[in-house]
């Protein structure tokens, strides 16, 4: 150990790993060491009280939790495989050779709605959904679909916030992949084309295998976001009608934000982290494996 | 005539050197030039007038009045982080159903510190000058003054007297049930996208203060008893909730996502005929940029219920961080005298605010200019305000939540009314219980 610490290898990594602690780790641990107290940050007389898992077992029975949850899962399993199917497709557009200019301006662009802010994207979708005013309903209404309560309704603010979210999203799953795609051997490519026609072999045998790293990456880092996704839905629905948007992230900070009980919500912050990492783990082992295959 | 002007401005001017002797804001502010305060402001009216006055404060007095404008739903979280953390605010926003909450915590100065003071006390401050129900709602809290009443709120009737008349009528609907069983028919066309009457229903304190409790108390109805048991099953509580069910039929679809914005829009911009809505939108509606019903638009009280007119009553008192520095508490109270004060009250309310003071509303020509101030007075006056609209205890935030999220779901009809109020009641005494109060280990203070 001690002859390692000497490498200047040690020392160029020694700030990165302190800083991650610092910064990465600390909170989390503090957040474990909070989720083992009763402590509500509007009570401050009651104190800061050891309740050993207490707040785990009341996560674990809060039916609203596991609602909120489930709401989270049906949220990510809808939004992420259409930002990755439309990300792929527009991938393979825009690496199709040739319109080399027409790519460029289109990486550009593709970089717009992920430089957006959370918030400001849920505050455009507040004005694209709206039911007397919105672009939506307008657009709609060129092709005789009748006006669409999007916010008002349970169904279908779901499906705005979904909307929303594949509009952001799926650029990035586009650059990612193109990036995939840019490693294919251009040889082995054209030999592929050569001897089929067929764009969907070509993916599947030749494409596929260099998409797949991007694609845990993409899974790995939605999954994540999606199951942190706050500003957006606070400012485009507050997580209603109902509770009909409220996806975990929301419902935690209700809990640690509006009702103080930061015991409470570090537990329930705990569990999501280890979902989160489980999820995580799952994806390597099942789409990563195969890209080693 | 040029003497007799030269004596008048004489005595003027040696009647206010004569108060200058006695109390300034210039020589009680003296020792705290160059102090720098913060304030927490929302996106509202009142608090664009006070930014357009705070200038002539910081010219009299040399200290440094800055703000910090915030959403309302994320306001009470900055300032408990702030209370927590210490933070930079000086100058608390005190809805009126946190003041428990601030109050029991000890983050606030009881102002007694100050106007006890006769260095920093304005002689003319008249607490009493204040509609009592404001003062004891907004600023009181165990018979202690933490705030004074700034940003006043009275649940009102803005309608489109044209729209009215149209279909008509000649004046607004008296009772909630005349709003229903007449007006709402009569003005509701769902295929030309017009509609009687919109709730503010939106997720949030929307939903729990402006349209749920709204309606409880017409009908004679009521979140709590006087022992703190849940109200909500009572025949009247009830009553009040079935009728906001049933009035959704002369509202616009998707009205539990309706804020205060969509309801105001949607009346300035002819959508529908009558909201009920916060006096202080009054400016918004009557603004010609803002609203497309300036010359249509007429204002009155809240309908009545079977219980009379019980109006909403809402709105914020201003207060000092018991966690500043003394400098700082000084300047700050110094400020909250000055901008709730009698003599400011008249600029405020030209400025675009709503003052509690009551002297200022005897000013005939004030009644004239804004046709809201009658019905607003009337809704403060002693034998109407509900002073208990929303219970002020420091578990009013929680409970708040639990009534916004069941509350549209109610509304929505994923929940029966009748069991979803028996529900509700049920974790609100959960609340209430964990708290102590069932106990006797609180005292039951709303």
């Amino acid at each position: 150990m001690s002859s390692r610490s000497n490498t200047p290898a040690f020392w160029f990594i020694a700030p990165s790993v302190i800083a991650l602690l610092a910064i990465g780790l600390a909170p989390i641990l503090f957040a474990v060491f909070n989720s083992l107290h009763e402590y509500n940050l509007a009570r401050p007389a009651a104190g800061k009280p050891f309740v050993g898992l207490e707040n785990y077992l009341t996560v674990l029975t809060d039916g609203t939790f596991w609602s909120s949850l489930g709401r989270t899962v049906t949220f990510l399993v809808t939004a992420v495989p259409i930002q990755i199917a439309i990300g792929l497709w527009a991938a393979l557009l825009l690496h199709r050779p040739g319109l080399s200019f027409m790519r460029s301006v289109a990486r550009v662009s593709l970089v717009i709605p992920l430089a957006t802010t959370y918030a400001v994207v849920g505050l455009i979708g507040r004005l694209i959904f709206n039911r007397e005013f919105g672009v939506a309903n307008d657009m709609l209404g060129w092709v005789g679909i009748p006006v669409t309560d999007w916010l008002g309704d349970p169904t279908m603010a779901f499906v705005a916030l979904i909307i929303m979210d594949v509009w952001q999203w799926t650029p990035f799953c586009t650059l990612i992949l193109l990036a995939g795609l840019s490693m294919v051997p251009k040889e082995t490519e054209e030999a592929a084309r050569l001897e089929t026609p067929s764009a969907l072999r070509i993916l599947r045998h030749v494409q596929m295998p260099f998409l797949l790293p991007g694609l845990t990456a993409i899974l790995i880092l939605r999954t994540a976001d999606v199951l942190k996704e706050f500003d957006k839905i606070f400012t485009m629905t507050r997580g209603g009608p109902g509770a009909a948007t409220e996806l975990i992230s929301v419902y935690i900070q209700r809990v640690g934000f509006r009702v103080f009980d930061l015991g409470l919500a570090s537990a329930q912050a705990v569990v999501l982290l280890v979902f989160c990492i489980v999820l995580s783990r799952l994806y390597i082992r099942y789409v990563y494996k195969e890209a080693e295959l | 005539m040029r003497a007799y002007a030269t004596a008048l401005a004489a005595a003027a001017a040696m009647t206010v050197s004569g108060q200058a002797l006695a109390w300034s804001l210039e020589e009680a502010a003296a020792p705290y030039e160059g102090t720098s305060i913060k304030a927490v402001f929302l996106d509202r009216p009142g608090y664009k007038a006070a930014a357009e006055l705070v200038p002539e404060f910081e010219e009299r007095t040399g200290i440094d009045v800055t703000w910090e404008t915030l959403p309302y739903e994320n306001s009470r979280e900055r300032q408990v982080l702030n209370f927590v953390g210490g933070g930079d605010i000086d100058v608390a926003l005190v809805d009126v159903v946190w003041i428990g909450e601030f109050a029991a915590n000890g983050w606030l100065t009881p102002l007694s510190e100050f106007y006890d003071d006769p260095a920093l006390a304005d002689p003319d401050l008249a607490l009493d000058d204040f509609f009592p129900v404001l003062l004891d709602s907004f600023g009181t809290w165990d018979g202690v003054v933490y705030g004074l009443p700034f940003d006043n709120y009275s649940g009102l009737m803005f309608y489109n007297q044209c729209m009215l008349e149209e279909a008509g009528f000649d004046g607004p609907p008296e009772t909630w049930t005349e709003l229903m069983t007449e007006y709402g028919p009569a003005l509701t066309d769902a295929d030309a996208n017009q509609y009687a009457f919109a709730l503010q229903s939106r997720r949030g304190e929307t939903q729990s203060a402006d349209s749920f409790m709204r309606v409880l108390w017409p009908f004679g109805g009521s979140l709590l008893d006087e022992d703190f048991r849940s109200n909500l099953t009572s025949e009247e509580s009830l009553r009040g909730l079935q009728f906001r069910q049933d009035l959704m039929e002369y509202m616009p679809p998707g009205i539990v996502d309706y804020d205060h914005a969509e309801a105001v829009d949607a009346l300035a911009q002819g959508q529908v005929a009558m909201i009920t809505e916060w006096s202080a939108f009054y400016p918004t509606l009557a603004d010609a940029d803002q609203s497309t019903i300036v010359d249509c638009l007429g204002v009155t009280t809240e309908p009545e219920g079977p219980a009379g007119l019980k109006p909403a009553l809402g709105g914020f008192s201003l207060a000092v961080n018991s966690g500043s520095s003394t400098d700082e508490q000084i300047a700050s109270w110094l400020f909250i005298q000055w901008i709730t004060g009698q003599e400011m009250a008249r600029d405020f309310v030209e400025a675009g605010g709503v003052s509690g003071r009551m002297g200022v509303y005897e000013d005939e020509a004030l009644l004239e200019a804004y046709s809201y101030i009658p019905p607003m007075v009337q809704s403060w006056e002693a034998d109407t305000a509900v002073a208990s609209f929303r219970p002020r205890f420091p578990e009013w935030p929680e409970l708040s939540e639990i009534i916004a999220l069941d509350g549209t779901r109610m509304m929505l009809g994923e929940v029966d009314v009748e069991e979803g109020a028996a529900d509700l009641g049920d974790k609100v005494e959960e609340v209430l219980d964990d708290a102590g109060y069932y106990d006797g280990d609180k005292p039951l203070l709303k």
